[in-house]
C-alpha cells in the first residue's frame, strides 16, 4: 500500500459569501496519477490552486509528506504547476524558461543550463532550446511548460487542464507523453480536467467533484461501471437513468412498468438507478424482464462504436451503445418499435 | 491583400489621414524647416536677414558655455527621469497590484486633477512652499531647524520637474502594470521566485514597454521645460530652454536661438527613438 503524499483535511475555501470548496477530504498517494474531474465551477481548479499555495484554504489543513502547507508561501513549496495557458515567460527563450526554477534555487549557471537542455532533449524539443517561446507550436510550448515544471525534480506535479487548448490529435500524443513520464519518474501527478476522455485515458484514480464537494473517488472502471449518484451517472459515460418507487424484492415501479434490479430498497421508498448504454441490448420482441418499448431516433458513430438514441413511449430518451458491426446486423429502422433490455445485475442503484 | 488592390487609391482611408498630414505639415514640419533655414540667417542692426551662413552654428557650438548648458540640461533631464521613475514605481505598483478596483479608479482620477491647473500656477505654489520664509521652513523652525535654502537651487528645479512628470508617470506605469498577466506572476511564485524578486524577474520585464514610454515622456517634458529651472531653479546656471530665451532677447539673436532649439530637437529625437527601439525590441 502506497503512503499518502498529500492529505487534504476538511478543506474549505470561501470567496466572500461564495463557498467554492465545501470541506473536502482527500488522500493523494505517492506516485499516483490522480485526475480531478468535474464541470466548470465545481471547485477542482480552486483545490489545485490551494495545493500550489496560490489560494489559502479558509478552513482545514493541507499536508504534504506529513507537513502542513497552510501559511506557506507558494514560492516556499515544491509544488510546480502546469497552467492551462501554460504561463511561459514571453521575454525568455525555451531554455531560459526551463532554467527559471533552477535559477531561483541558486543552481549555478552551467549546471542549470545542462539540466534544462537535458529536459528539453528528453521531451524531444532540444533543437528549439534557444527559440523565443512565441515562435514555438502549441505542442512544443506544452513540452517547455512541462520541462519547466519538472526540471526541479518535484515529488508532485500539478496540472490545470494543460491539454484543453490543443488540437485533438495533439491531445492524444501529449496524453501518451504524460503517462509515460509519470510512470518513468514515479512522481505524483494531480491532473485537473473537465474532459472524461483525458481522465479515463491517463489516471490511476479519478476524483469527481460537483458543487465544491467530492462526489466519488475511484478508478476509471469503478466510476464508469458503478456511478455512486445521479450526478456522476449523468456526468460520466453514457448512462440511462431510471427513477421509480421500490416495490420490494428488487422490483421498481417506473413509467416503463415494473423493472427488476439487483439490490434491495425498503418498499415504498423512491429509487433511482442507472444502466450504462453499452449494457443495454435491443430486441424485436420483449424479453422476460426489463423490456422497454422504444423507437429509434438517431445514431451517432464513434469509429467502431455506435450510440443509438431511442425514444420511449413517454418521450424519455434512452441510449444504447454497441459495436458498429452488431448494429449493422440489426434489422433496425425508425418506423418500427423495438425493445430495449437490460439484466437486473447491470442496474446500478444511485444514492439520489 | 493582393498587390493590385493595394495600388488603387483608397479615398476613404485617405480622407481620414489627410487632416493629420495637413496638421503635422503646417504645425510641425513647416516650422521645423523654417527654423532650420533661420539657423543660417544673419542679424544686422537688430534685424534678421535671410542668408546661408554657418556663423551661427560655429559661434554657438564653439562656445563652452553652450556645452556646459547642454550637458547640465541633459543631466537634469536624465536625473528627473530616473527620480520620477523611482518615485512613481511604488505608487503604481501599489495601485495595480494591491489597491481595489474602486480605489484605483479614484487614484487615477486624482492623478489627472493636477492637469486641470496650469503648470505655471503649480510652480508658483511651490515657490510659496519652498521659500526662505515659506511653509516648509516655517514648519522646521518650530523644531529649531533651518531655514534651508531650497528655492533657486537644483533641488528646486527637480521639484519642478517632478511636479510636471510624476502624475503622468504614475498613470502610465499603472496602466503598464495592469497589462501584466497575473498568471505569469503566479507562475513565478510557483517556480520558487519570492514576492520581491518577482518584481525584477517577471513583472518589470513584462511591463518594460510601458515603463520606457513613461520615462521617455519624463525626459521630453523636463528636457524642454523652461518654467521649473527658471522659477524654482533661479535660472543659474541656465538650461538650454533658458538659453534660448536669453539668446533671442539679447540683440534679437533668433538664428542662434534656432541653433540651440535644433540641438535640443536632435537630442530629444535621438533619446526618444533609441528608447522606443529598446522598448519594442524583439528577441531573436
Amino acid at each position: 500500500m502506497r503512503q499518502p503524499l498529500v492529505v487534504l483535511d476538511n478543506v474549505v475555501k470561501r470567496f466572500g459569501s461564495h463557498v467554492a470548496v465545501k470541506g473536502i477530504n482527500l488522500e493523494i498517494r505517492e506516485g499516483e496519477f490522480l485526475a480531478v474531474m468535474g464541470p466548470s465551477g465545481c471547485g477542482k481548479t480552486t483545490t489545485l490552486r490551494m495545493l500550489a499555495g496560490l489560494e489559502d484554504p479558509s478552513e482545514g489543513d493541507i499536508r504534504l509528506a506529513g507537513q502542513s502547507l497552510v501559511g506557506k508561501s507558494p514560492h516556499e513549496r515544491d509544488t510546480p504547476m502546469v497552467w492551462q495557458s501554460l504561463a511561459l515567460f514571453p521575454f525568455l527563450n525555451a531554455r531560459e524558461n526551463v532554467e527559471f526554477g533552477l535559477k531561483m534555487r541558486k543552481v549555478e549557471p552551467a549546471a542549470r543550463r545542462r539540466r534544462a537542455l537535458d529536459w528539453l532533449d528528453r521531451l524531444g524539443i532540444g533543437e528549439f532550446a534557444e527559440r523565443p517561446v512565441d515562435q514555438l507550436s502549441g505542442g512544443q510550448r506544452q513540452r517547455v511548460a512541462l520541462a519547466r515544471a519538472l526540471v526541479t525534480e518535484p515529488r508532485i506535479l500539478l496540472l490545470d487542464e494543460p491539454l484543453s487548448a490543443l488540437d485533438a490529435h495533439l491531445v492524444i500524443r501529449m496524453q501518451a507523453v504524460l503517462t509515460k513520464l509519470q510512470k518513468e519518474l514515479g512522481i505524483t501527478f494531480v491532473y485537473v480536467t473537465h474532459s472524461q476522455s483525458e481522465a479515463f485515458a491517463m489516471a490511476d484514480r479519478i476524483v469527481i467533484m460537483s458543487k465544491g464537494e467530492i462526489a466519488q473517488i475511484g478508478t476509471a472502471r469503478e466510476i464508469y461501471r458503478a456511478p455512486i449518484n445521479r450526478f456522476v451517472a449523468e456526468f460520466v459515460g453514457r448512462n440511462n437513468i431510471f427513477t421509480g418507487t421500490s416495490q420490494g424484492g428488487g422490483h421498481v415501479e417506473t413509467p416503463f412498468g415494473t423493472l427488476t434490479v439487483s439490490g434491495e430498497r425498503a418498499k415504498g421508498t423512491p429509487v433511482s438507478f442507472s444502466v450504462a448504454a453499452d449494457l443495454m441490448s435491443v430486441s424485436a420482441t420483449p424479453t422476460a424482464t426489463n423490456s422497454i418499448e422504444a423507437q429509434l431516433l438517431s445514431e451517432e458513430f464513434v469509429g467502431s462504436m455506435v450510440t443509438l438514441f431511442f425514444e420511449a413511449k413517454d418521450g424519455t430518451e434512452l441510449k444504447v451503445q454497441m459495436p458498429e458491426r452488431s448494429f449493422a446486423a440489426l434489422p433496425l429502422d425508425t418506423s418500427r418499435s423495438v425493445y430495449l433490455n437490460f439484466a437486473p445485475e447491470n442496474a446500478q442503484l444511485l444514492k439520489d | 491583400m493582393s498587390g493590385q488592390k493595394a495600388r488603387r487609391t483608397d479615398w476613404y482611408a485617405l480622407s481620414w489621414r489627410v487632416p493629420l498630414i495637413v496638421w503635422q505639415g503646417l504645425f510641425f514640419v513647416g516650422p521645423l524647416l523654417f527654423m532650420i533655414a533661420m539657423s543660417f540667417f544673419i542679424v544686422k542692426n537688430y534685424r534678421m536677414e535671410a542668408a546661408f551662413d554657418w556663423g551661427n552654428w560655429i559661434k554657438t557650438l564653439g562656445r563652452p558655455i553652450f556645452w556646459d548648458s547642454y550637458f547640465l540640461t541633459l543631466r537634469l533631464a536624465f536625473g528627473a527621469t530616473i527620480l520620477t521613475t523611482l518615485f512613481a514605481f511604488p505608487a503604481s505598483f501599489f495601485l495595480s497590484f494591491h489597491a481595489s478596483e474602486t480605489f484605483r479608479r479614484w487614484a487615477v482620477f486624482f492623478l489627472i486633477i493636477p492637469f486641470f491647473t496650469s503648470y505655471l500656477v503649480r510652480i508658483f505654489a511651490w515657490q510659496v512652499i519652498l521659500a526662505q520664509q515659506g511653509v516648509i521652513n516655517a514648519g522646521l523652525s518650530l523644531f529649531g531647524l533651518g531655514p534651508y535654502t531650497m528655492l533657486n537651487t537644483m533641488f528646486g528645479t527637480m521639484i519642478g520637474y517632478l511636479t510636471l512628470c510624476l502624475p503622468l508617470a504614475v498613470i502610465l506605469q499603472t496602466f503598464a502594470l495592469n497589462g501584466v498577466d497575473r498568471r505569469l506572476v503566479e507562475a513565478a511564485h510557483n517556480l520558487g521566485c519570492g514576492k520581491f524578486h518577482t518584481i525584477f524577474a517577471v513583472i518589470l520585464p513584462l511591463a518594460k514597454t510601458g515603463f520606457v514610454v513613461a520615462a521617455v515622456f519624463c525626459f521630453i517634458l523636463s528636457f524642454g521645460d523652461f518654467v521649473a529651472p527658471y522659477y524654482l531653479g533661479g535660472s543659474k546656471p541656465p538650461t538650454l530652454s533658458i538659453m534660448i530665451i536669453d539668446t533671442s532677447k539679447s540683440g534679437q539673436q533668433w538664428p542662434r536661438a534656432a541653433v540651440v532649439a535644433l540641438m535640443m530637437i536632435v537630442t530629444l529625437m535621438g533619446v526618444a527613438f533609441s528608447a522606443i527601439a529598446y522598448a519594442y525590441r524583439r528577441r531573436r
